[in-house]
């Protein structure tokens, strides 16, 4: 249970679930707070967020399930978001797409073979003017070019201490 | 009442009705996905377009989501909506394997049939389909996610109208999956509705998983066996084997669904115990000598002991036909010892709703549609599952729900429970009465005057009784209450549960007739030397079996006719077979006193499956099929009356007998049934049931019922034994720690492992009466 | 910067927001102190008169959509800031949280007060987490400084505001299907009839504005309504508007300016013209749900009634500019998979018929397609358009039908020469 969530978080959750009329409300929010903490949601992460708000595992899992930034498969230590929308496909977000999947070694869907980085694609991340973006956990990198992101990458990795 | 315009037709329709039931009302029938009587319209699928002309919404809309209005023009046959409909079968076509020559649902698929009403006939989409990976959804559902088209009806079905919690939609864009968290059997009592409700092949019955195509199966009208709501059913059956039941639809009693124990438990028709050949003192024999026999055998006590040394005891699961030919039968004989119920307390009790039912009796109907529930010495889920469903539909419309019960009673919806003893059941009914509950708990007198002034206040409340618990003195005390708070205005419902089918029958023939303590004392003191039992078991359906069997010991002559492999069946000297309810028509009174027809689904025999012993065709042959020798009860008992052996002149000669019956004549199957009119003017003299009594020191035992494992026909169901509880005790905590024991502890009973549970009452030891083995 | 007024962008500052002190200082809060100086109608009046319109994407008169909201109704009643700013082309709402946060702030709580809503939700998107903790700092300062709580500024008003952040999908971006979202159900749009006015979150009346539009309400209440309608260069418009440029502009910046400058203006001055010089070749003026401007809309006001005229719509005033070597059904197919992909399943048409739009894109993209695909492409769009249950797929349709009534010879190339003709 610990790994996947402090037991003050739990404690902090259950005591504003029973504070309020509608503790559904807070399912993302835990979602969220199990994968800031576990990296990604397993099955066990599911329950402990129904358990934790007085829900079903079911309810919860349909919305684990419909928004895109919970992960229920495991990912790597960092979440590579390319966005592929519009704006930044006008802006060479494919040729970066293949660059990104080189470097790597991996698709999209993949975590690199160390476990740090998972590349998927997502859609637009608000960063237009700063076309074309990504996404690295909630930090966005805006005007990427290949050498800048492999900077970045590089930079990410010192971070984690990889 | 609004008028409106439909393809150039006019129709008024009650207010608040869709334009797509309007149109239906026309004959005009649109294709539509998730739109469904029950559930209610949501506007998802966008398949029931028409285009409105005239009115205030104009042009293409979705006929379900547009409520009728005076003056609104339709059309449903403009091209441009007919262009959408065939649109949206193509999309939803899309991803669809087309697997229908191995799909279940072939041949009564919506899906197929709307994709030909919706004009779509040529495929267009020739890239990637989307595909699932399917999960074991346990016994009774298969799943087959692959052939969805994602009109939400099962997760409406399952979560919203039948409350279960364990299943849902997941992920989104055209990756909706609908199922379980985690794979594993449905818990949901009602989860086999889901196989109706589903208009392809998602869910799909895997009980009867590449049995019969739907067109090669034998269906027709029939009423569920299992308890006394009489919900409607179609059973369907091939080559003799009964091998499925799907809802029918009452708009009365069930609506549109029932309880799994209906769908899955009908397997005691095939079961490989049956008894399906006449004997006569363990030589079989043919029907017709059997019946010969008896008559003689009958005959020959009358002549040595007099007529009141033969008695006999009808049944709750017999037809009302045969149960009334044996009265008959009894009285040509001059014979005065007839019964219809072997336990006692069951027995009087109907007869007390009998005696007392009148306008008030609520339909499920009513229970849908009520604001205050109030249930006293009722177990719903147990005792009549889908009544469960109803007073859930009448939570989800704010009713008010109050159980008043020994047990932990759950129901799938918000309730209020109050833990009562079982003598409490009826003085606490004398107490709303009264509006004093002085010698309650305070912490529940609060929620009793709440109660009281709640039945005096809403509008269409319903008071529930469970008659295994409330007895004849507590249906009396129900009825006593109702009629205490109805108002000129507008009467106070009663529902009360019976055991059987046909209780509500048997009661009324038994008008006052004797009880099962005086047939035994009978017995014993040696006044009673034959018994006739029609489908009924008095070695194990008596309260006391032990003293029954006992007094059962006296018997010269026991004449046995069943369908099922009874102990009475087992020991008779002549055993003339019966037909199952799916075999035969007939009919049966509900609780609420409701007269309805069912008609032959399949002819008895043993299964091709049976005497082909796993091979197909059999090797051997005959000139007669194996095993069809039983006949319809009310048969058998024409014959033994030596009537003419048609059901139309029975019943013809019934209602002649008794003007309460005159229904009889014109019932038909496909009907929402007639009630009896009965009068209450002269309220019959009954027995009295003898209290309760537990020696000083001892925890009074008390039997309830099971969803599973209590009712003698769901027993004898295979397909049910994944459900069926292992033997239990429920004690409350403050009283298992007296005893030294623990939740989950086994005991020393003739059961094991002890619940524990807060909801009940303190002072009783629960048991659930679970049948033990079969036939013996 | 661009030599027009500046109203939700005048503190903004090249190296991060601005919070209480300088905001303050430039006059912030003083729009709060006079709201409640006013009635909850007059302040309802006020803003009907500004002319403000939502600048969420629909474009609905703020002040109506307010006079329809039962104030004097008892019981809960809610306003939500809808912050889901997902629209590819779009990230106004999120120029305006980086730069000044307060401001949003203060015009959720002189809203509350005006629709008597006291309790309030601020609904951002995944992505935003930055907006988020400096909307959560506003927040803490403005209830430290007395502008929330209880009693405010002694007006008797009580106001709470709690941040939601969400975890992705467009969908949100729908008003109904956000206020599912908030209660932690899933978040498909619900059907209207009832509306949010009526019953919205937890079934409770419910108001929902975009950030850009409720941060424009402190301005109004300060400068007047006449004031606001002089904002725009066009005779019915009213106000600013902040534009995010992006695409194959040389400067793609997000840009206050006055409603009703032309497109030309937007593409030549303000985002320095096309990049590489190359000629322009179409748009979308305001959002990816906006059907195509091309270079004969160059003199198009961008307001909401002009650009309506010219078939398109403001949207977000997300100017996504294409030059003339864009391929229009690449961009299109990148579109329709956007929409695709975030559709939330609920209804037919958008689930499984923008799938199809999209396969049918895809063909021609890949130089597979036919003319029998270019018919069913059509008939694909006629029957998707206005049949949905919610306006995601409706979206969808703008450019895809922009493109069948503007480059339909593009399609035919591709079908011609059996591959892209911009490769």
């Amino acid at each position: 249970m610990q790994d996947l969530l402090s037991q003050e978080q739990i404690d902090h959750f259950k005591a504003k679930a029973d504070a309020i009329a509608h503790p559904h409300e807070l399912i993302v929010d835990v979602l969220r707070a199990v994968q800031d903490h576990h990296g990604w949601v397993p099955d066990a992460g599911v329950e402990l967020v129904a358990a934790t708000l007085g829900v079903t595992p079911v309810e919860v899992e349909e919305l684990a399930t419909f928004y895109d930034k919970i992960y229920r498969r495991p990912v790597g230590r960092r979440v590579i978001h390319l966005c592929d929308s519009i704006c930044c496909w006008a802006t060479g977000s494919e040729a970066l797409a293949a660059h990104l999947q080189q470097r790597l070694g991996i698709a999209f869907g993949e975590t690199t073979a160390d476990g740090l980085f998972t590349l998927l694609p997502t859609c637009c991340l608000g960063a237009c003017g700063d076309a074309p973006a990504m996404m690295i956990g909630l930090t966005t990198y805006g005007t990427l070019t290949p050498e800048k992101t492999d900077e970045i990458l590089e930079q990410v990795r010192k971070e984690v201490g990889a | 009442m609004p008028k409106l315009t439909i393809d150039n037709r006019e129709v008024t329709v009650p207010e608040g009705t869709n334009v797509l039931e309007a149109a239906r009302g026309l004959g005009i029938v649109i294709p539509h996905f998730c739109y469904h009587e029950a559930l209610g319209a949501v506007g998802a699928c966008r398949l029931c377009a028409m285009t409105f002309a005239e009115g205030p919404v104009k042009g293409i809309q979705m006929a379900c989501m547009v409520k009728a209005q005076d003056g609104m023009v339709v059309s449903t046959t403009d091209p441009a909506a007919s262009e959408l409909r065939a649109h949206v079968i193509e999309w939803l076509m899309m991803s669809h394997p087309h697997d229908c020559p191995v799909c279940d649902e072939g041949g009564e698929c919506q899906l197929q049939d709307m994709t030909i009403a919706g004009g779509h006939g040529l495929r267009r989409y020739r890239g990637l389909k989307r595909t699932f990976v399917n999960q074991d959804l346990g016994p009774f559902i298969e799943h087959e996610m692959n052939r969805c088209i994602t009109c939400y009806r099962c997760v409406r079905t399952y979560r919203e109208y039948c409350g279960g919690t364990d299943f849902g939609a997941f992920g989104s864009r055209d990756r909706v999956f609908f199922g379980r968290f985690r794979e594993g059997r449905l818990e949901s009592p009602f989860s086999g509705n889901l196989v109706d409700v589903c208009p392809t092949g998602v869910f799909t019955d895997k009980t009867f998983r590449f049995k019969s195509r739907f067109w090669d199966l034998q269906e027709a009208p029939s009423i569920y066996p299992h308890c006394s709501l009489g919900c409607r059913t179609i059973p369907g059956g091939r080559y003799r084997e009964l091998q499925r039941v799907r809802a029918g639809m009452n708009p009365e009693t069930n609506g549109f669904f029932i309880c799994d124990r209906g769908r899955f438990g009908s397997g005691y028709v095939n079961h490989p115990d049956r008894p399906r050949t006449a004997r006569i003192d363990d030589q079989t024999a043919s029907v017709a000598d059997a019946i010969k026999a008896v008559r003689e055998r009958v005959t020959t006590t009358i002549a040595r002991y007099g007529p009141q040394s033969v008695a006999f005891l009808g049944s709750s699961r017999a037809s009302f036909e045969a149960n009334a030919l044996l009265r008959q039968w009894a009285a040509s004989c001059g014979a005065q010892m007839v019964l219809f119920e072997a336990n006692q307390r069951r027995d009087l009790a109907a007869r007390a709703v009998v005696a007392r039912v009148a306008d008030q009796a609520s339909r499920l109907a009513d229970v849908r549609d009520s604001d205050l529930i109030v249930l006293i010495g009722a177990d719903p889920l147990a005792e009549a599952p889908v009544l469960a469903l109803a007073i859930r539909q009448a939570a989800r419309r704010q009713a008010r729900v109050v159980v008043l019960d020994p047990r932990p009673v759950a129901l799938p919806c918000r309730l209020t429970h109050l833990t009562q003893t079982p003598a409490q059941l009826v003085s606490v009914l004398e107490a709303l009465r009264q509006d004093d509950f002085g010698s309650w708990p305070e912490a529940q007198q609060k929620t009793l005057k709440t109660v009281a002034k709640g039945l005096q206040e809403a509008e269409r409340p319903v008071l529930i009784g469970g008659a295994d618990l409330l007895g004849a003195e507590g249906v009396a005390a129900l009825h006593d209450t109702a009629e205490h708070f109805a108002t000129t205005d507008r009467s106070v419902g009663v529902m009360t549960l019976l055991a059987g089918p046909n209780s509500f029958g048997g009661a009324v023939l038994a008008d006052s007739g004797p009880d099962f303590e005086t047939l035994c004392d009978d017995l014993q003191e040696g006044h009673v030397k034959a018994l006739v039992c029609l489908q009924s078991d008095p070695f194990r359906e008596a309260r006391d079996p032990a003293k029954s069997q006992v007094a059962l010991g006296h018997l010269e002559l026991l004449v046995s006719i069943d369908a099922t492999p009874s102990l009475a069946a087992h020991r008779a000297d002549i055993f003339l077979p019966a037909r199952a309810t799916v075999e035969m028509a007939g009919s049966y009174i509900n609780n609420e006193g409701r007269l309805q027809a069912f008609l032959p689904v399949i002819d008895p025999g043993e299964p091709i499956r049976v005497s082909g012993q796993g091979d197909h065709p059999p090797r051997e042959f005959s000139s007669t099929t194996p095993g069809s020798e039983p006949v319809a009860d009310w048969q058998l008992l024409a014959g033994l009356l030596d009537a003419v052996p048609d059901l139309a002149a029975v019943r013809e000669q019934i209602a002649r007998n008794d003007p309460r019956f005159a229904g009889l004549v014109d019932l038909q199957a496909e009907s929402e049934g007639q009630r009896l009119t009965l009068s209450t003017a002269v309220v019959p003299t009954l027995p009295k049931d003898p209290p309760e009594t537990s020696a000083e020191g001892t925890l009074p035992l008390l039997p309830t019922t099971a969803f599973i494992g209590s009712d003698w026909l769901a027993h004898l169901s295979t397909a049910l034994e994944p459900l069926r509880p292992e033997p239990q005790v429920w004690l409350h905590p403050e009283q298992a720690s007296r005893l030294d024991l623990a939740h989950g502890d086994r005991v020393v009973l003739t059961t094991h492992l002890g619940h524990c549970h807060e909801g009940m009452s303190p002072g009783e030891m629960i048991v659930c009466r679970l049948e033990k083995e079969r036939g013996r | 910067m661009s030599g027009y007024p500046q109203v939700l962008f005048k503190n903004r500052q090249p190296d991060g927001p601005v919070f209480r002190a300088a905001y303050e200082q430039a006059g912030g809060y003083q729009g709060l102190r006079k709201a409640l100086q006013m009635s909850p109608g007059d302040l309802i009046d006020l803003v009907k008169k500004s002319g403000l319109r939502g600048r969420g994407g629909a474009g609905f008169i703020t002040g109506l959509k307010w006079s329809f909201f039962p104030i004097d109704k008892p019981g809960e009643k809610y306003l939500v800031c809808n912050g889901d700013e997902m629209e590819p082309g779009t990230y106004k709402d999120r120029q305006l949280l980086l730069a000044d946060p307060h401001q949003l702030v203060e015009g959720m709580i002189i809203s509350a007060y005006a629709l008597q809503a006291p309790v309030g939700y601020i609904f951002l998107r995944y992505a935003y987490e930055t907006c988020s903790r400096n909307v959560e700092r506003a927040i803490d300062e403005a209830r430290n400084a007395g502008f929330l709580g209880t009693n405010i500024l002694g007006s008797g008003f009580d106001c709470d505001l709690h941040v939601h952040r969400s975890a992705g999908r467009y969908i949100l971006g729908e008003e109904t299907a956000l206020l599912n979202g908030l209660e932690g159900r899933r978040p498909n749009p619900r059907s209207k009839p009832p509306f949010p006015a009526q019953s919205g979150l937890f079934g409770k009346p419910t108001n929902v504005n975009n950030v850009e539009t409720l941060a424009n309400i402190p301005h109004i209440v300060v400068n007047g309504s006449e004031w606001f309608k002089d904002l725009a260069l066009t005779v019915d418009g009213a106000g600013t508007k902040l534009f995010g440029l992006s695409g194959h502009l040389n400067r793609t910046a997000c840009f206050e300016l006055p409603l009703g400058v032309t497109l030309r203006e937007v593409v030549e001055e303000h985002g320095g013209g096309m990049r590489q010089g190359k000629p322009f070749k179409a748009c979308l003026p305001g959002g990816a749900s906006t059907p195509y401007l091309t270079a004969e809309d160059l003199d198009v006001q961008l307001d909401f009634d002009p650009i309506e005229r010219a078939k398109s719509r403001l949207g977000t005033a997300g100017v996504t500019a294409f030059d003339a070597d864009t391929c229009m059904v690449a961009v299109t197919r990148n579109l329709t998979q956007f929409f695709a992909r975030e559709s939330c399943g609920w209804c037919t048409p958008c689930r499984e018929g923008l799938q199809m739009v999209l396969w049918l894109l895809s063909r021609f993209e890949a130089g597979q397609g036919t003319e029998t695909d270019l018919a069913m492409l059509k008939d694909q769009a006629r029957n998707i358009s206005g049949r949905a249950f919610c306006a995601l797929a409706e979206g969808a349709m703008g450019p895809i039908q922009s493109l069948l009534e503007r480059f339909e010879d593009e399609i035919k190339d591709h079908i011609r020469k059996g591959q892209c003709p911009f490769r």
